[in-house]
């Protein structure tokens, strides 16, 4: 403004003044703004890898596809194919129905067996790193090379938990685990839930331990007992973890999929009981063995999902805030 | 503030000079290598080279052979094989269609209009030898104006595979029509042996299993001249009857085997356990890797009501020419050499697989009772060849719904219905 105000006055000797001034400050501001520059390759790969894919997704969900070639503009039509055509529907509900149910057992295991273990490891004083490190352990793994090793535990002929079965006599409980449309969905989730129990643990736990000591000695002093300081000490102590693992939970039970992939593959086997959002949409944008791709329906799923991943996030968010506690 | 506003700018600027870099070092790769073909093209003594893409990694020693057959008679064609891996080829395949840069010559899956129809590939009816390949199994590459955009290359039987010593042990003959195979079951069950290493964990399985049992029931051809035409649909009877078919059957299967995977089925006859096992012909040379010494042959076919056996056959890949290709007049010359019988002959003996190709008798003896087979009669994958439209498509709705009916989640009806919808959306002649 200082400038701009000197060049109303006179034109060439404001020119000077500023060219004067600005010098001796002129290569620091520069240093100043090349911390920017660095942000660029980053920047670089979020536009090309995030920003630009999902945008094409919501372009391409206003048309219509011939193989991969865009054809017309077809509006919302996709969206409401998808919501009201049969199988479209059918497909959808159902697939949606057990993302739910995924985030329920998941919701319930991570958030429950979770914060208790963390709450156990917290309290054991001896062996506390080892079992950290046992819990963590599957985590390690590549969700595909789990998924795998649960195939071989899992197969009805020779797999390891029918034959353990079998060994302490539990006949009766055998199963064809993976082939049976009331137990698939199951076991995947199980699986889901033991993969990704260590993390949440370790969330928790650390959560638990930034609880200063303070306040629970000045609660012990007020004569609260255990279970009152669980309450409405520890818990709201540690609400910010488990926004962290609820909103975690929620996102992974929704874009859940190399799982599912690794041990049913993506037609949803069988007859699509364990068929979710995400292995819907695969089918639905790529095609699978002998069928044709829909690269619009694909990307209208892919819109929904965005946005009900993004809102219920969003939603979350706002009702843990409220419940947070600061100290 | 400008300053300011200028400094925000850099970064944009920095984008457009790093994006312009980018796309000049693409332009600058290209010019390069037109630049070499274009050189190609002066000298004509210089041989062309030739790009042909396909999905079979496996095959590639097998082709260098072939190929270099080929180059001894054209000194100035050099064909260079480029395989990738299966799951990958679409999208690199249609990369390359996209771009117009890569192949000259792609392998085409079978019985898809999509990449013909878009204009990619030359048509291909003027080919010197391409009347040595059947009208049905040209109908695999051929797109929607009726031109073959593709010389067919292999065909796929699907048959039954089984342990003749397990066989001969029991005293069991080889079947011949659906009642005899019926009755081995029986006797193997029986027995203690698990009568066919079925898996139902793909879907896809299911409609195999089904090529093979179903002609038995509706009859072979006279029933897809009919559905194909419209004159029925698969509320027929006939249809009815082979899903039954394929109901009845489960009682053969291992225990659990919706739950089993292929590799598992196969274990099953490998180790004994199972006596027979229905799949592709192109198992075979798994066989003979994972258990050489398995005492397997083949029943290529059930009779149908006439009296013949039609072998279930399918084409698995046509070789195609890109429009884009800046030497499509020498990969014409390879396309009729794709089409010669000298070439079905060599394609057939190095890969141990039945060549499109008429007249071309396979060296390996389990191929040549499957070729002589189908040489008499052969009928369609009917969901294949006929009903793989539609998003989903008709066969995937189809074998979906056959998996669902051997986990009792659907009847055999409910299975005919949902067939019927999904083809009734898309396949003209039901509409």
């Amino acid at each position: 403004m200082h400038a701009a105000y000197k060049k109303q006055e006179d034109p060439h000797r404001g020119d000077a003044i500023t060219a004067l001034n600005s010098k001796p400050s002129k290569p620091f501001k520069f240093k100043k703004h090349l911390v920017h520059l660095f942000l660029l390759p980053a920047l670089l790969l979020y536009v090309v890898f995030q920003i630009y894919p999902i945008l094409a997704a919501f372009y391409n969900s206003f048309f219509d596809f011939r193989g991969y070639v865009r054809m017309h503009f077809v509006g919302l039509n996709n969206f409401v194919k998808l919501f009201t055509e049969s199988p479209y529907n059918e497909r959808f509900f159902n697939a949606f129905g057990h993302n739910i149910l995924y985030f329920c057992v998941v919701f319930f295991s991570e958030l429950c067996l979770a914060f208790f273990l963390a709450l156990l490891i917290n309290s054991v004083t001896k062996g506390r790193e080892f079992f950290k490190f046992v819990y963590f352990a599957p985590k390690l793994l590549s969700v595909i090379v789990v998924g795998f090793l649960f195939n071989l535990i899992l197969n009805p002929i020779h797999g390891a938990l029918n034959a353990f079965l079998r060994a302490v006599g539990l006949d009766f409980l055998t199963a064809s685990w993976l082939g049976n449309p009331d137990t698939a969905l199951f076991a995947i989730i199980f699986v889901s839930s033991w993969y990704g129990l260590g993390f949440s643990m370790l969330v928790y736990l650390a959560g638990l331990q930034s609880i200063p000591q303070e306040i629970y000695e000045a609660a012990k002093l007020d004569g609260a007992s255990g279970w009152r300081m669980l309450f409405n000490i520890t818990i709201p102590m540690v609400m910010q973890s488990i926004m962290v693992t609820v909103i975690l939970t929620f996102i992974g039970a929704f874009e859940t999929f190399e799982l599912i992939y690794a041990m049913e593959g993506s037609s949803g086997s069988p007859y699509y009981a364990t068929d979710v959002l995400t292995t819907y949409f695969y089918r639905l944008a790529f095609g699978s063995i002998g069928s044709n791709s829909s690269i619009g329906l694909g990307s209208a799923l892919a819109v929904i999902l965005f946005l009900l991943v993004a809102c219920a996030s969003a939603l979350l968010l706002v009702f843990f805030r409220k419940k947070e506690v600061d100290y | 503030m400008k300053k300011k506003i200028l400094s925000l700018f850099i970064p944009f600027l920095v984008i457009c000079f790093i994006m312009s870099g980018c796309s000049g070092n693409d332009s600058g790769s290209e010019s390069g290598a037109g630049g070499s073909d274009g050189g190609n093209n002066e000298k004509s003594k210089e041989p062309v080279t030739l790009t042909m893409y396909s999905w079979r990694t496996e095959d590639q020693a097998g082709y260098e052979k072939i190929i270099k057959a080929f180059e001894a008679d054209h000194p100035d064609i050099h064909v260079e094989f480029k395989p990738f891996k299966s799951t990958e080829y679409n999208t690199i395949l249609s990369n390359t269609l996209v771009s117009g840069q890569g192949a000259d010559i792609i392998q085409l899956r079978p019985y898809n209009k999509d990449i013909p129809d878009n204009g990619y590939l030359v048509p291909l009816d003027d080919i010197k030898g391409l009347s040595n390949i059947s009208d049905q199994f040209k109908d695999a590459a051929r797109g929607s104006d009726g031109k073959v955009y593709g010389v067919p290359l292999s065909l796929n039987n699907a048959v039954i595979f089984y342990n003749t010593k397990i066989f001969e042990e029991n005293g069991i003959s080889v079947p011949k029509t659906w009642e005899d195979f019926v009755n081995v079951c029986e006797t193997l069950k029986s027995k203690g042996i698990t009568p066919i290493a079925q898996s139902g964990n793909a879907a896809y399985l299911l409609s195999l299993l089904h090529s093979v049992i179903a002609p038995s029931a509706y009859g072979g051809n006279e029933f897809v001249e009919k559905i194909t035409s419209g004159e029925t649909d698969f509320t027929d009877e006939g249809f009815k009857a082979s899903v039954q078919r394929m109901k009845d059957l489960a009682q053969y299967f291992p225990k659990d085997f919706v739950g089993i995977s292929d590799d598992d089925a196969q274990g099953l006859l490998y180790a004994g356990k199972a006596a027979m096992y229905i799949n592709g012909d192109y198992r075979l040379s798994e066989f003979h890797e994972k258990a050489p010494d398995l005492p397997v042959d083949v029943i290529p076919a059930l009779e149908t009501q006439n009296g013949k056996a039609p072998v279930t056959a399918w084409v698995d890949s046509s070789y195609a020419v890109v429009k884009k290709s800046e030497h499509v007049e020498e990969a014409k010359v390879f396309m009729e050499f794709l089409a010669s019988k000298q070439f079905g002959q060599m394609f057939s003996d190095t890969f141990a697989r039945v060549s499109a190709v008429s007249g071309v008798s396979p060296e390996q003896p389990i191929i040549k009772k499957i070729s002589q087979a189908s040489d008499k009669a052969t009928t369609p994958y009917l969901m294949l060849v006929h009903f793989t439209g539609g998003s989903p498509s008709t066969k995937t709705t189809f074998e979906n719904a056959l998996q669902g009916m051997y986990t009792g989640q659907v009847t055999i009806d409910q299975v005919i219905q949902e067939t019927q919808q999904s083809a009734e959306k898309w396949f003209k002649p039901m509409q």
